[in-house]
């Protein structure tokens, strides 16, 4: 028999009788550390300040609200939860969570409404069980120790080869961390062989991906979404395959399904908007942004980025007669957001006053000019790399706003940054013809990959050389400092020769101000690591 | 999306109301319940009681069904399948019905073959399934009902029996069929079979479908329902 008074109880519904009612039943089992609260925020807050052995979550928590699942989501990205406690979804309908899972974070258990004391006793009782059952692991995942989980997976299913079943998730999950793809694919497509199961499907998908195995993947995703078109998570993934294999219309396409099924989910409608804009379908682009914004207010995914693409895609979408009086307010409210917000970041600051201007360049142009002179003011003081996106943006207004000479000195940079990014080249062609910055970074680029021949070959000595001629030739171009940072830093130990050291120091400080977003970020940051003894 | 030019799709407007009509419900059914706990030993359990809750289950189980055809009917009945323990799965049956099997003096037992303690099903829709089966089981069942779950030919094969008169032979007959079953003046017992039918089948793997067999007899002698799980 589970000690109800001994444990601790949250129950979170926006319905009072609700919660009264799931109170009493848990008081008549003999629970007396019960709380509750009746929305997102308030639950959240709540698991901030105690540790819960029980959460009862309502799934629909009202209309445009935080749903369960968010919340969920939310507690185990925040750490709020323990992987012992239990979770248990609490759902008017049968499958109406389900539509909505990310197949990351699942809840222990759906218990659909309604149910009486008896039923709901037993769903606690039986997942305490489950959860001691798989205490070894569940413990090994609240200490973050994938190898310790792996182990205890095996230990378990060597005691009783019936339960194998329940240890595979936290298997995959834990050969993926500790980075062992091939036991991970072999366990995948095992798994897959036997049964069709959602969560093996995204899982082997991803995997593929990551491996650059795009066809596999793609064909994954496609077989998995015919056994369940109703998993949107599915779509994402299919949609992140098509993106990598350059079909953005069909991802654009495949991501609307994704967001008929489920609306509420910030980084999906946030792709789905950048797709829009690249396949200039500036309506789409204008509902997806809009979306994000709305559902980022109270979210951890908000990003102002998601601000200025709805603010660009409005203009966009009004280009030949300009904009109308909702699309003003629109427009106006979420860059005011973004400069509200951000006080202290120079490019946010100076890239919502290029969009109001651009804005109000037909209608009041002396407003348009006003900011146009402060924005330029702000970006030449800035830092911060931009983003090619933003970079090449801020080009394009600052040229409609009469302001040549630091649009050209926005391509400049973008170029020295991104220079052997052919695609970012290619945009950059499309705006100027000016050889200074187009052919400028031709030298260093082909010196970089010469450096990266005799680094592979294993000639450390001459791969160095060559970076640091490329270094010097462009010192702002993230490969190239990434390159020559790799390559001073090789090998397992730290770094001996002080100069070099240095030398590494100073080339990492250069790229310092790379956009997080950046794909190269996290190769930034554990070389940062090593070179400045994280 | 014409609907909205032409007028009311009238199978939504059933759905939505009956989405409302179940939450509804839901808090009649639990604020009874509390109310009910308010009460003295004494005039907790009168025989109305059993009825009621009875009747509640009915409901909830027929409003179920119908949001689940509803749902079939667009291809928009979500399937998650994944490995669950039965004697969970079986538990948490009995334990919703607790009451309604106290009221009405049925002892309900089970059993889980040893060597099967896991299937793998979507457990909301297999979950539907077994209460409108158990619902109309006890309607039948003059004591007893049972549940029993094993393996055979590496199939899952749930059965419910109970010891009340057994399926009428049409029924039987029907089989697998049972959408002719479906009668606008009898009540719809062919409805429930079909909506079990339609779930079972939904459960595949290597190209092999779930599905549901009735026949009469077994250990308790009344009417026995078996759902075939690959």
């Amino acid at each position: 028999m589970l000690a109800y008074n001994q444990k601790n109880f949250l129950i979170v519904d926006d319905f009072s009788d609700f919660r009264s009612s799931v109170r009493s039943m848990l008081r008549d089992l003999g629970a007396k550390d019960i709380d509750t609260a009746d929305n997102a925020e308030q639950a959240l807050k709540l698991c901030t300040q105690k540790r819960y052995d029980f959460i009862l979550h309502d799934f629909n928590l009202g209309n445009g609200k935080k749903n369960g699942q968010h919340v969920l989501e939310d507690l185990m990205v925040e750490k709020l939860l323990s992987h012992e406690s239990v979770f248990i979804m609490v759902t008017a309908e049968n499958g109406q969570a389900t539509v909505m899972s990310a197949l990351e974070w699942e809840p222990d258990a759906y218990l659909t409404k309604p149910f009486n004391r008896a039923g709901m006793a037993q769903r606690l009782e039986k997942l305490i069980q489950r959860k001691t059952l798989l205490k070894p692991i569940l413990q090994a995942l609240d200490r973050r120790n994938p190898a310790e989980v792996l182990a205890a997976c095996v230990k378990l299913t060597q005691q009783d080869q019936r339960i194998a079943p329940l240890c595979l998730r936290y298997k995959a999950d834990a050969l993926r961390d500790l980075k062992q793809y091939d036991a991970l694919e072999t366990l995948l497509r095992g798994i897959l062989a036997d049964r069709p199961v959602p969560w093996a499907f995204r899982a082997l998908g991803s995997l593929l991906a990551r491996r650059n195995k795009v066809a596999e993947a793609q064909s994954v995703y496609e077989q998995a979404l015919k056994a369940f078109p109703l998993f949107p998570a599915l779509y994402d993934g299919l949609a992140d395959v098509l993106v990598s294999r350059g079909e953005s219309r069909r991802a654009q396409r495949v991501l609307e399904d994704a967001v008929r099924l489920s609306p509420l989910a910030i980084r999906r409608q946030t792709l789905l908007g950048k797709l829009a804009l690249e396949n200039q379908d500036f309506d789409g682009a204008c509902r997806a942004f809009r979306h994000a914004v709305i559902q980022g207010q109270h979210s951890r995914f908000k990003d102002p980025e998601n601000n200025l693409n709805f603010a660009l895609a409005l203009m966009k979408r009004s280009a030949d007669n300009g904009l109308d009086a909702r699309g003003r307010v629109e427009l106006n409210q979420t860059l005011t957001e973004v400069i509200k917000d951000h006080p202290h970041n120079q490019g946010l600051q100076a890239r919502s006053r290029l969009m109001r201007a651009t804005s109000l360049l037909q209608s009041d142009p002396d407003a348009a000019e006003k900011l146009t002179q402060d924005a330029v003011v702000r970006l030449r003081d800035m830092d911060d790399f931009l983003t090619p996106e933003a970079a090449l943006t801020v080009a394009d207004q600052l040229q409609l706003l009469r302001q040549p000479k630091a649009s050209h000195a926005m391509l400049k940079t973008c170029a020295e940054i991104y220079g052997d990014d052919p695609k970012v080249m290619q945009s950059i062609a499309s705006k100027t013809d000016d050889p200074e910055i187009l052919t400028a970074n031709t030298v260093a680029i082909d010196v970089n990959q010469q450096g990266v021949r005799l680094y592979k070959a294993g000639d450390l000595e001459q791969a160095q050389a060559l970076f640091r001629r490329a270094m010097a030739l462009q010192p702002r171009n993230i490969s190239i400092a990434l390159n020559f940072a790799q390559s001073l830093l090789h090998g397992q130990g730290p770094i001996t020769d002080p100069d070099k050291l240095a030398e590494c120091q100073a080339c990492l400080k250069m790229i310092g101000k790379m956009p997080q977003s950046d794909g190269r970020f996290e190769r930034f940051q554990k070389l940062q690591n090593k070179a400045f003894g994280a | 999306m014409t609907d909205k030019q032409t007028g009311l799709d009238f199978s939504m407007v059933i759905a939505s109301t009956v989405h409302d009509m179940k939450n509804s419900l839901t808090t009649v059914m639990q604020t009874h319940a509390q109310w009910r706990e308010r009460l003295d030993d004494a005039q907790r359990n009168p025989p109305e009681c059993g009825v009621i809750d009875y009747e509640f289950a009915r409901l909830n189980g027929m409003m179920v069904q119908l949001l689940g055809l509803y749902k079939l009917g667009i291809d928009q009945l979500p399937l998650r399948p994944d490995y669950h323990e039965m004697d969970d799965f079986i538990e948490a049956q009995l334990a919703l019905h607790q009451e309604v099997l106290s009221g009405r003096g049925i002892t309900a037992s089970y059993d889980v073959d040893d060597f099967c303690p896991l299937g793998f099903f979507d457990r909301e829709l297999l979950g539907s399934l077994v209460a409108n089966i158990m619902i109309n089981a006890i309607r039948f069942a003059r004591s007893a009902i049972h549940i029993s779950v094993r393996e055979e030919e590496g199939q899952l094969l749930l059965t419910i029996n109970d010891d009340g008169p057994g399926y009428r032979p049409e029924l039987l007959t029907l089989q697998p069929d049972f959408v002719q079953g479906i009668d606008a003046v009898s009540g719809s017992t062919g409805l429930g079979l079909y909506f079990a039918s339609q779930i079972a089948a939904r459960h595949q793997r290597n190209s092999v479908q779930g599905r549901i067999e009735l026949t009469n007899g077994g250990d308790l002698g009344g009417g026995c329902f078996i759902l075939y799980l690959p």
